[in-house]
């Protein structure tokens, strides 16, 4: 039976977990999401997840803490920044931290499959992309 | 993977410390050599497209639409080799064009005077006064053609990621320090980054199908959406709208065409004194 991937997606915007979540579960992945950061970070500090997709720009902890922590917790994760307010200083931020990839908002689904297969493949695990 | 754009002030420093990048990582080297397959491709002369990069638009010469044009057939092939990835890129205008593309290192070689020396007054007797007049008119020319090409001042430092001067540091320290560079993680191609590459490509690829017809179109692209914005009168708005995105709706991976076409208030002022 093949492995199955555990997501954490973290998302202020509710609609953003709501529409992502299936569209990620298609490709056979268990999704969990968190609209609060400190409950994500709470979850993240019981449970090893193989990606944390996060938002960025979100109040009280931003998604670059989130990325921090995370890395610091399981290097071996892969985190998938994602922002509505991506330019040049930012992205080269979250890859020096060690961010996996990294999304301007919007996005559609698709695209969110495609960087989930990619980290998967680096993790070793294949999934297919799911495409439409 | 990293893209490596060299900017130089001496051609052939700059070109030696490509080539050499390039063999050290392993990645393609591209140079000028690309304008015969820009030729070919566009139709337009090698000598055109050269002079579009060595020299600024005037009344006698290449006019400024003429310079625009080129251009953008040169941007789009060199951004179509970056899309390929693992390429070191000398000249070409490249660091102007991909500004604000993560994943393109880019960097600027400063050169002893002896080199610029060797290349501006190439066959001419040059010395004192007169040579440091030549290398301060070098200098003028460069930030005057990059400012009136892509509005960006190519001697500004704050446009590269690494400055390195050949004053002090060695051709094969500059190429160490590049290799090193291009190692960073910051430098790593990433979703956004090759995004932005792919919106340049469509945005350039636009440009070189309507500048022809529309010289003073602004072309920007984001994913299959481009917005173009041309100036107008007021009975002409609607029927240049309508071509305009006719045109461009034809152009591969564009689904959406958005026009914005403004008063043009020169052309109107002109009219109304008649």
């Amino acid at each position: 039976m093949a492995q199955k991937l555990n997501v954490l997606l973290l998302d202020d915007e509710p609609i953003v977990g709501r529409r992502l979540k299936p569209a990620v579960e298609k490709i056979g992945c268990e999704v969990e999401v968190f609209e609060d950061p400190k409950s994500a970070l709470n979850r993240i500090e019981e449970k090893t997840f193989d990606i944390v997709v996060t938002d960025i720009r979100m109040d009280d902890i931003d998604g670059i803490e989130v990325l921090e922590r995370v890395k610091k917790r399981s290097p071996r994760t892969k985190v998938i920044m994602i922002t509505g307010y991506a330019m040049m200083a930012l992205a080269r931020e979250a890859m020096e931290k060690g961010a996996y990839d990294f999304i301007a908002k919007p996005f559609t689904p698709e695209e969110l499959r495609k960087a989930i297969a990619k980290a998967a493949q680096a993790l070793g695990v294949a999934v297919s992309e799911g495409n439409e | 993977m990293t893209i490596i754009a060299i900017s130089s002030e001496s051609y052939r420093r700059g070109r030696e410390i490509g080539e050499k990048t390039a063999k050290k990582l392993g990645y393609r080297y591209l140079d000028r050599e690309i304008i015969e397959h820009v030729a070919e491709k566009s139709g337009i002369s090698r000598e055109k497209l050269i002079k579009a990069l060595d020299k600024t638009p005037s009344v006698l010469g290449m006019s400024q639409r003429e310079q625009t044009l080129y251009l953008a057939h040169m941007e789009q092939a060199v951004v179509e080799e970056f899309l390929k990835d693992n390429v070191v890129c000398h000249g070409m205008a490249a660091h102007l064009y991909v500004l604000g593309v993560s994943h393109v290192l880019k960097v600027r070689i400063l050169c002893p005077q002896e080199d610029l020396v060797r290349e501006i007054a190439e066959g001419k007797n040059l010395s004192g006064e007169a040579l440091q007049r030549a290398l301060k008119r070098f200098e003028n020319f460069r930030r005057r053609w990059s400012l009136k090409a892509f509005s960006v001042d190519e001697t500004d430092p704050g446009c590269y990621d690494m400055v390195i001067s050949l004053n002090k540091i060695e051709t094969g320290e500059a190429v160490n320090s590049i290799v090193e560079a291009a190692g960073y993680k910051k430098f790593k191609a990433m979703s956004y980054s090759i995004k932005c590459l792919r919106d340049e490509e469509i945005a350039s690829r636009a440009r070189t199908i309507l500048l022809p017809r529309f010289p003073d179109a602004k072309v920007r692209a984001s994913g299959s959406t481009i917005v173009v914005e041309t100036k107008g009168m007021k009975r002409e708005k609607r029927r240049k709208s309508e071509m305009i995105k006719e045109m461009a709706g034809k152009i591969d991976g564009v689904k959406y065409v958005e026009v914005h076409v403004v008063n043009d208030i020169f052309r109107q002022a002109a009219q109304s004194f008649r």
